[in-house]
């Protein structure tokens, strides 16, 4: 079920989610760990405070008694609003929870602080040259390469060099196959992935493991959650994982097979992120010639 | 009728993700008639980005198939054009209000009666804090926002600050950025001009339609759903890539493919007087529709579904749920894994496996939507009801409308009715999913057209209903199930069945049994049924009830296995129930 071409030109646009410093020009040679753009993102962790609360004044008196106005950076436990009466023998103050700035001033006396932006930065993921710009945002890296798509996947990208672990693609993927010197390498198995191979690959700190079938209730009980709809790719339970045939027993097709083992030893780009519906993306293994 | 009405054509094509289908109506032999149907792959999304190729395609190989000319240069001709879509996902939209159970579920209601995919709803007493709405308000990127809110002349306050809200989150639609979002303003009327001011005219194109919650006591919302379709048309659908074009060419409204479904469906049950429920399972979603006392319902469960929803749909319902309707012998290793096979594969071909294990999670899919369902057609919340001890004590006020009981009819939809299935077992998992109760036919559609027959009502209501009863809609049969439980061998029922212009029968039901009485698709009878003491078949426990009733491709079901549906641990229940149906038309086996 796996589609694979063993020699094509493949393009990969690496972008980051918001605009950016891009770091990297047309023809530049990248290797895989090569940052292409970086930027930083709006940190979801809001904190409300009720500053007339704390200050013991009504809400629509706060904004006298501020020292931080919105958009002004704030760090952790520093006097954002302070009260003084009594020629200073009574002060109460209103501190930030966390490092950020404080982003809104509400009419009901409380102020929303948001905490520091978090920094993306995109990567290469394959070694190649730099084709195209996207200004602010990123970059097309294109490299030739072996390019395997397989059926379904979890996990993210990563890279690994690759270890034929078995001897025919209708052999399943055991504990015993895995060791230690396994770690951080992308370990190819044949008909089936067991659970405790899944189990020993995330302990070892596998980077990949290329697979033709994997029970569907092993996956599930590796995950710690039902799949449910098909979009994957953030999971962290271990390695990246990439069936090529389905779930269930399955040999892997011989010429994936034939074409991994030709390729042992080389730096395997793997990306385990499917999104069945509608954009049809399926995991892929890119094998850069 | 004119003449000229007479003798019209209509080319009707509908756009859903994969497939554009189109269909051609016409009058012949006094009569419309379904003329032909044709499907070409969408083209809406890349490498294409044209929708209009996939339209040109399909009408291009019906005037093939049918020796007629429907594409001439340039455009579509030679008869009326209408068009339907749910490409690119269909109508995504976000609904906000002052209440939560009052006006925003009565917006909810209002677009989901749209043939929209709701993404969230929001109202001013929603438990999650005000910068949280804000935040999500902002990543939810909806097609299109409906604001509702204060009766006329009631609330003031609440709805400018919910106004305010969408104004701060600064809401960007799906596609094109540059774009403005409709939000359709269904509120109180006195402060239109306050919300269109709260809201701004640069990043909303805000559209003010009559309160969908006028007062209290009523719930209006045929001009929301009009409104959405105008804004549909003119906002959202016109940005997608080939529909200006596709907008020229046709006589009327672009509208969602649902809302064409929902608006046939209830055209339908009105004119019959039925009280119905229509279930469309989908490959990603199932919709389930009802019509209770001439009050239009619809609900959506978005990712549950028989090809990339079935997964979805384990999660959901629990694995254990679908495994009881497994015959023995499969484990459930094996049923997970057809279950990831399908989502992930989607197989154009089932094997016998896969399909039984897609019928188990379809009954689970139609339970979840019915579930759903009940949740959305409820009653109005907000007002006070007179309420008797009785009531206190028999719950006899129950918040949602749908009642099985008083269902007469039910339908289904999607991939899973198909002609080429096993029709025993599409009409036991309706039976089973739903747990009809009472007298109710069974009907399917077989023929995938009902989007179309629902663009043709507005401009021919009688040839949309009459194609849909004579070669739309398919009889499966009567189910005659009372409600109740009983010890096996107990009786149930005695059903008193006389043919019209044949022999009268009579047959004795006990607990657990399921049998098949033949009665053909055009037949009618009328049944008596006696049901025991402790069983309600309509007129209350133990009472008789008279009916007239239609056959169909199993005749009349009669069905005393109980409600709610108890499956009994005996191997081979659920194969000798599906044994139990079966089709008139099946040859007699040789002596």
């Amino acid at each position: 079920m796996a589609v694979n071409v063993e020699g094509t030109v493949v393009r990969k646009e690496r972008r980051i989610p918001t605009k950016g410093e891009v770091f990297v020009k047309v023809g530049e040679l990248v290797e895989p760990d090569t940052v292409l753009a970086r930027g930083t993102v709006r940190n979801p962790e809001v904190h409300e405070i009720r500053v007339y609360s704390k200050l013991g004044v009504d809400p629509e008196q706060v904004k006298r008694y501020m020292l931080k106005e919105e958009g002004d950076e704030v760090k952790r436990d520093e006097v954002i609003a302070i009260y003084r009466a009594f020629f200073g023998r009574l002060t109460r103050t209103c501190r930030s929870p966390i490092d950020g700035h404080l982003e809104t001033l509400l009419k009901s006396g409380a102020a929303l602080i948001r905490g520091m932006p978090i920094p993306v930065e995109a990567r290469a993921h394959i070694p190649g040259i730099v084709v195209e710009l996207i200004p602010g945002e990123g970059a097309v890296v294109e490299t030739r390469a072996a390019l395997i798509n397989g059926v379904f996947g979890v996990g993210g990208e990563t890279i690994g060099e690759l270890i034929i672990a078995v001897g025919e693609p209708d052999e399943a993927l055991t504990a015993e196959a895995i060791t230690n010197a396994h770690k951080g390498k992308v370990v190819v198995g044949g008909s089936l992935v067991t659970l405790d191979a899944l189990r020993k690959a995330a302990n070892v700190g596998l980077s990949g493991v290329l697979i033709g079938g994997v029970d569907q209730k092993d996956l599930t009980d590796f995950l710690g959650h039902e799949i449910g709809v098909g979009v994957t790719g953030r999971e962290e339970a271990g390695p990246t994982v990439i069936v090529t045939e389905g779930f269930g027993v399955y040999p892997m097709d011989g010429v994936t097979f034939n074409l991994l083992k030709s390729h042992e030893g080389k730096r395997a780009s793997i990306d385990g992120t499917t999104q069945i519906r509608q954009r049809m993306l399926r995991p892929e293994i890119i094998i850069p010639l | 009728m004119s003449s000229e009405k007479l003798n019209k054509s209509y080319l009707i094509v509908d756009i859903d993700n994969h497939q554009t289908k189109a269909v051609l109506i016409e009058r012949a032999n006094g009569s419309y008639r379904l003329m032909g149907a044709s499907e070409a792959p969408t083209t809406a999304d890349p490498p294409d980005l044209d929708a209009t190729i996939g339209v040109e395609s399909a009408a291009r190989d019906l005037g093939r198939k049918l020796g007629r000319q429907l594409w001439a240069e340039g455009g579509p001709s030679g008869a009326h054009r209408f068009l339907c879509s749910s490409s690119s996902g269909g109508l995504y939209m976000a609904v906000a209000g002052v209440i939560r159970t009052m006006s925003a579920e009565s917006a909810e209601r209002a677009a989901l009666g749209a043939g929209a995919l709701l993404m969230d709803v929001f109202s001013k007493d929603d438990p999650r804090p005000d910068y949280k709405v804000v935040d999500r308000m902002r990543s939810l990127r909806p097609d299109m926002l409906l604001l509702a809110g204060g009766t006329d002349g009631g609330a003031v306050e609440q709805v400018l600050e919910m106004a305010g809200l969408i104004d701060a989150a600064d809401v960007r639609p799906r596609f094109g950025a540059g774009y403005k979002l409709p939000v359709v303003y269904a509120g109180n009327v006195e402060i239109r001009d306050d919300v269109s001011k709260t809201l701004g005219e640069d990043r909303y194109a805000t559209r003010e339609v009559e309160n969908v919650r006028p007062v209290l006591e009523v719930e209006n919302l045929g001009p929301t759903r009009e409104g959405i379709y105008d804004s549909y048309m003119e906002h959202v659908i016109i940005h997608s890539p080939g529909y200006d074009r596709l907008a020229k060419w046709v006589d009327g409204r672009i509208i969602p493919t649902q809302a064409a479904i929902g608006k046939l469906i209830y055209a339908y049950a009105m004119e019959r007087g039925l009280n119905l429920l229509a279930v469309d399972v989908g490959g990603a979603t199932t919709d389930v529709y009802s019509v209770y006392n001439g009050v239009f319902n619809r609900s959506l469960n978005a990712d549950i579904g028989m090809t990339y929803g079935i997964s979805n749909v384990m999660r959901e319902a629990g694995v254990q749920n679908i495994m009881r309707w497994i015959p023995g012998g499969m484990g459930e290793r094996e049923a997970r894994n057809i279950i990831g096979n399908i989502m992930a594969l989607q197989p154009a071909e089932l094997t016998s496996e896969e399909t039984v294990v897609q019928r188990a999670a379809a009954r689970e899919a139609m339970r979840l939507g019915l579930e759903q369902h009940r949740n959305i057609a409820t009653r109005l919340k907000g007002i006070q009801i007179k309420r008797t001890i009785a009531d206190i004590f028999q719950q006899l006020v129950e918040a949602s409308i749908i009642d099985l009981m008083k269902t007469q009819s039910i339908i289904g939809r999607g991939r899973i009715f198909a002609d080429d299935q096993d029709h025993s077992a599409t009409t036991l998992m309706m039976i089973d999913a739903i747990q009809t109760e009472g007298v109710t036919e069974i009907l399917v559609d077989r023929s995938s057209v009902m989007p179309h027959l629902g663009m043709l009502l507005d401009v021919d209501k009688e040839a949309a209903l009459s194609i849909l009863s004579e070669e739309c809609l398919h009889r499966l049969g009567t189910c005659v199930a009372p409600k109740g439980m009983a010890r096996k061998g107990e009786t149930v029922m005695t059903l008193r069945m006389n043919v019209a212009g044949g022999a009268t029968s009579e047959e004795i039901l006990t607990f657990g049994e399921l049998k098949a009485l033949p009665l053909g698709p055009g037949e009618h009878a009328k049944i008596e049924v006696t049901p025991a003491r402790r069983f309600d078949v309509g007129a209350g426990r133990g009472k008789r009830l008279e009916a007239e009733v239609q056959g169909g491709e199993f005749g009349i079901i009669l069905d005393a296995r109980g409600r709610p549906l108890v499956i009994p641990e005996v191997k081979g229940t659920l194969e000798e129930w599906t044994a139990s149906l079966t089709p008139l038309a099946a040859p007699a086996p040789a002596a």
